[in-house]
């Protein structure tokens, strides 16, 4: 494992790009002087993945609150833009934080986000699907792997680790795919094991044979993708569902969070209609606390909320959408610091790394958003160091779609993650990502 | 290349390969008989539903008394379980009625009904086509909102997905339910306000070239304005009401129209309800420059709505690109996706040749030495949807021969979509993809979960599940081995496993795997009796389970 001061030391070799880094604001302390140094990395650190899923609107999120900015946005989203003071945050450099994100004014407060604004890359992609690859294939030359999938193929052992990678939605987003390992998808923490799973329990084939199937023939010979894709999914399951954690009935431990999560019937905030918010990324955190309070070994997890591709209907889906997002992150960071394992508490060993593929025009339409380029990041942690990094993209000078250029470019966060959190040398890091990219300072 | 000739004879194993892909598979009995027919002849009438095997009287019939049925799965009052006594209501979608005092716009209900189709319609290549079409123009439940409109979709893929492609471009612009999924209905280009872009943008992305495939973003913000105002209204017939409290009614059915500041037609509501006699002003006036041509967005030549002409012009002036798009997404469906460049090309152009009809087009990809190539057996993972239906297919008894449930089999799909959601967690759910992308098909259909999901399925399949509700046990997917599976009786283990082999046509299996199996169900003496029947079940799991059992 990496330590602290050799992270200190990796800053050295690309001190240069820091030092640019800084020049455009990085590090921005102006909010947050005075608080205690960011903690120091834990033996045994989680990355958890958020990922705002449909290309967020985050000009609304932070949008500009001083100089030329505020006169493109007010003038550009004139019916839809947060203007009112009454309403934000400010976070300094002319940036302001949207009260309804909730939760993370107060995170900020505490120096635990780092935000990064014009995160995007060059020769940007307005089609969802085409973004969405790239963010998660995170390579100048892409091979059907993502960035976290690589990074298992590299340190995950090649017969164990099953459970170190986990994705919470049912699905397996590329990000995680790697080209001999690959993330579990786990959706509930119940019924995992074999048979508990199935709808009834009256004639049950010995497990052993279900290995066979799937064991067997990933022995076997075969060169065929399609059937080679069937072997390793059975057997990751089969695999995965033999950890220890999993109890009676293939089930993990039960456990209530400590605080209310927004959809709970207890939490304070609901939508602007009055109900409930949503669960979705709730349960899907509420998961994951269990997860790690049950032992389970995962060092990267993987969660979402869709919903965020706001053509139309933005004035009322947005701030439900934004309260959903801050508030579960906050009551997640909150929650686990009530979880100590033998690995340590696990508040101290989480950070969390939320992302879209890509933010929206700036103009708006009737009622909406369209596609746009450049996106904003964040990273909650106790390890965090507080603040922006990065310049805020200029509104004066966009480019000939109407849209923002970008100022980070993505893999310089996941260069910061991979060296600094997920313990890998530089020299790794670079060959994960097929290229050396700036690592930004709040690590 | 892709030798697009046609086959002069086949085998059995090609009808079955064929009856896998352009169905949902066949019994070794009923491959017998299409494989007794030239495949020339046999191909168009699967094609063409013409012929007594794919009568549908019966199927609609059945069909028809699936509207009505009374489901104390679904919460109806009844007096017997399984019974029929939920109050009649006027077509076209009374299944959307819940009880005799609650209704919904349910969505594991719709999810039900079609995979009840894909089960019994004799017409198979019918919801295979739209299943196809549903992947390719993928529309959600869960922002359209209505089932009804939903199935309306669907029914527009069984009526139109044979047609010229761009006649089925134009139609599914003009769906009530894609045009609230993408937002045409809030696109207003009129004066100097900005089009919503995001049907534009996916219409050229998604549904008829592919991602910077020949457009730009200019052309997407052209094409936006040209589809400006397109939009529906609903007549009061639209509309079904809930036969305990008529007060309270739920749009069925919509028309399409453009919002141009023109009066809607007597007794009809804009979309969003109210009491406008005129529609609003929301289209855009002048020229457009689109794809290198200019059009007028107003003209209503040809018969054509407002803005028609610029989506006919993709087609028209994009041919190539387009009919790549379309050789991509079928050969990815029905024939493989280890197809070589040259492959693709030479399927688009015979596309482009059988000017964009799909019933040629696809009658010609079916009939090929390339479909029926050996490389391209079992080459593809089946989709989860189809792989259940399949495997129901060929282990549960004819809508014919069912008798205890009416219509058979409908209240377990009922119970199996709504049963801890196991289509979406087996990777498709089904009418609600997350978003107009659909699913991604082949090795994608594989992760850890989704083969968790796929055993909880098989399980249901095949080892005579029963899921409880309001204290009755209903059986999932009921079967008689010995009349469903084993009509003649079987004589040693290798015989069952050859006769479920047969049934559920996985890829091969590694004789290492099945001997494991064999000698674990069957360490001595084989004797057919209730104990190796039930062994046999197991088998079947196991069968449906494995790697092989995955491809098609």
């Amino acid at each position: 494992m990496t330590t602290r001061r050799e992270f200190i030391q990796t800053l050295g070799a690309t001190g240069a790009a820091l030092a640019g880094l800084s020049a455009c604001g990085g590090g921005g302390a102006s909010s947050t002087g005075g608080l205690p140094p960011p903690a120091p990395t834990p033996s045994s650190p989680i990355l958890v993945i958020v990922n705002i899923d449909g290309g967020y609107d985050w000009l609304n999120v932070t949008p500009p609150n001083a100089g030329a900015n505020l006169g493109v946005y007010q003038t550009k989203r004139a019916t839809l833009g947060i203007t009112n003071p009454a309403l934000l945050t400010d976070l300094g450099s002319g940036m302001a934080l949207n009260k309804d994100l909730i939760g993370m004014d107060a995170l900020h407060a505490q120096g635990r986000v780092a935000w990064i604004p014009g995160i995007g890359m060059p020769n940007p992609n307005l089609s969802h699907f085409t973004t969405i690859d790239l963010w998660g294939q995170g390579a100048a030359v892409p091979a059907g792997t993502g960035w976290l999938g690589r990074f298992a193929d590299a340190a995950f052992s090649p017969t164990g680790d099953v459970l170190r990678g986990i994705t919470v939605t049912a699905d397996l987003p590329v990000m995680l795919k790697g080209s001999s390992r690959t993330f579990v998808a786990i959706t509930s923490a119940g019924g995992y094991v074999f048979p508990a799973y199935l709808l009834s329990t009256s004639t049950v084939p010995d497990a052993a044979l279900l290995e066979t199937g799937w064991a067997t023939a990933l022995s076997a010979s075969s060169t065929d993708g399609g059937y080679l894709a069937g072997a390793q999914a059975g057997r990751l399951f089969y695999d995965a569902q033999n950890n220890p954690a999993f109890g009676t009935g293939g089930s993990l431990t039960a456990r209530t969070p400590t605080v209310p999560y927004p959809g709970d019937a207890t939490y304070p905030v609901l939508k602007l209609s009055g109900t409930a918010l949503s669960t979705s990324l709730s349960s899907q955190l509420k998961l994951i606390a269990q997860m790690i309070s049950a032992g389970l070994p995962g060092q990267v997890y993987f969660a979402r909320l869709g919903g965020w591709d706001t053509h139309s209907n933005q004035a009322v889906d947005h701030p439900n959408l934004q309260r959903a997002l801050g508030g579960a992150i906050k009551a997640f960071h909150d929650d686990l610091a009530s979880i100590t394992t033998s690995a340590g508490n696990a508040q101290d060993r989480v950070l969390i790394l939320a992302y879209s593929e890509f933010g929206r025009r700036v103009q708006e339409n009737n009622g909406g958003t369209d596609h746009g380029t450049a996106g904003l990041s964040f990273c909650v942690g106790k390890s965090v160091k507080g603040g922006l990094y990065g310049g805020y993209p200029d509104l004066t000078n966009l480019d000939a779609n109407g849209n923002m250029r970008y100022t980070n470019d993505f893999r310089g966060l996941y260069a910061t993650v991979l060296e600094r959190w997920l313990g890998q040398t530089a020299a790794t890091t670079d060959t994960l990502l097929g290229a050396s990219y700036p690592r930004l300072g709040f690590l | 290349m892709a030798d697009l000739t046609a086959i002069s004879s086949w085998t059995l194993a090609d009808a079955q390969h064929f009856g896998r892909r352009a169905g949902f598979g066949l019994t070794p009995a009923d491959a017998a008989s299409l494989q007794a027919q030239p495949p020339d002849t046999a191909i168009d009438a699967w094609i063409d539903g013409t012929g007594a095997a794919y009568d549908t009287t019966a199927f609609a019939a059945a069909l028809a008394t699936a509207d009505v049925v009374a489901e104390p799965l679904v919460g109806a009052s009844t007096t017997v379980a399984g019974s029929v006594d939920v109050p009649a209501v006027a077509a076209p979608h009374p299944f959307l009625v819940q009880g005799a005092d609650a209704w919904r716009n349910n969505l594991n209900t719709a999810q039900a009904l079609l995979a009840w189709r894909m089960q019994h319609n004799p017409h198979a290549f019918e919801e295979r086509m739209a299943l196809f079409w549903h992947n390719l123009f993928a529309t959600g439940w869960h922002k359209v909102n209505n089932a009804a409109l939903m199935l309306k979709q669907f029914q527009l893929f069984r009526s139109q997905g044979l047609a010229k492609f761009d006649d089925l471009l134009v139609a599914i612009s003009k769906d009530p339910a894609m045009l609230l999924w993408l937002d045409s209905v809030l696109n207003n280009a009129s004066g100097a306000n900005v089009p919503n872009e995001n049907y534009a943008r996916e219409v050229l992305e998604l549904y008829s070239l592919g991602a910077d495939n020949g457009y730009n973003q200019t052309d997407i913000t052209q094409l936006a304005k040209a589809l400006s105002g397109w939009s529906f209204t609903y007549a009061e017939a639209d509309y079904v009401k809930n036969p305990a409290n008529p007060n309270l009614k739920f749009p069925a059915d919509a028309r399409f129209k453009v919002y141009d500041g023109t009066a809607i037609a007597p007794d009809t509501r804009l979309w969003w309800g109210g009491t406008a006699t005129v529609s609003s002003n929301m289209h855009a006036t002048g020229t457009i420059s689109l794809l290198g041509q200019n059009l007028d967005v107003t003209t209503t030549a040809n018969g054509w709505a407002k803005g028609e002409n610029a989506i006919r012009s993709i087609v028209s002036v994009r041919g190539s690109n387009c009919a790549q798009f379309l050789a991509r997404r079928l050969l990815t469906h029905f024939v493989t996706t280890g197809f070589s460049a040259q492959d693709l090309a030479d399927v688009a152009a015979m596309i482009q040749a059988a000017g964009f009809d799909l019933r040629a087009a696809l009658k010609t990809l079916f009939k090929s030495q390339y479909f029926f190539s050996a490389a391209n057996r079992h080459a593809l993972i089946e989709g989860p949807v189809s792989w259940t239906v399949r495997a129901a297919r060929m282990l549960c008894p004819s809508l014919a021969s069912g008798s205890a449930q009416t219509p058979r089999g409908y209240p377990a799909w009922r119970l199996v979509t709504n049963s801890a959601t196991t289509f979406d967690e087996a990777g498709m759910k089904l009418l609600d993809p997350s978003g107009p992308n659909g699913w991604k098909e082949h090795t994608a259909w594989l992760n850890s979960n989704t083969m968790r999901y796929r055993a909880k399925l098989a399980a249901a399949l095949t080892l005579n599940e029963t899921r409880t509700y309001n204290s009755v046990a209903y059986p999932l997917f009921p079967v008689a081995i010995t009349v469903d599976w084993f009509p003649t009786a079987p004589t040693s283990s290798q015989a069952v496993y050859g006769r479920l082999v047969a049934l559920l046509q996985p890829a091969p299996i590694p004789t290492s795997v099945s001997s494991a199996w064999l000698a674990a169900l069957w360490p001595a003496t084989f004797t057919w009796d209730t104990a190796a029947q039930t062994k046999a079940r197991e088998l079947a799991f196991l069968i449906l389970c494995s790697p092989a059992g995955q491809l098609y």
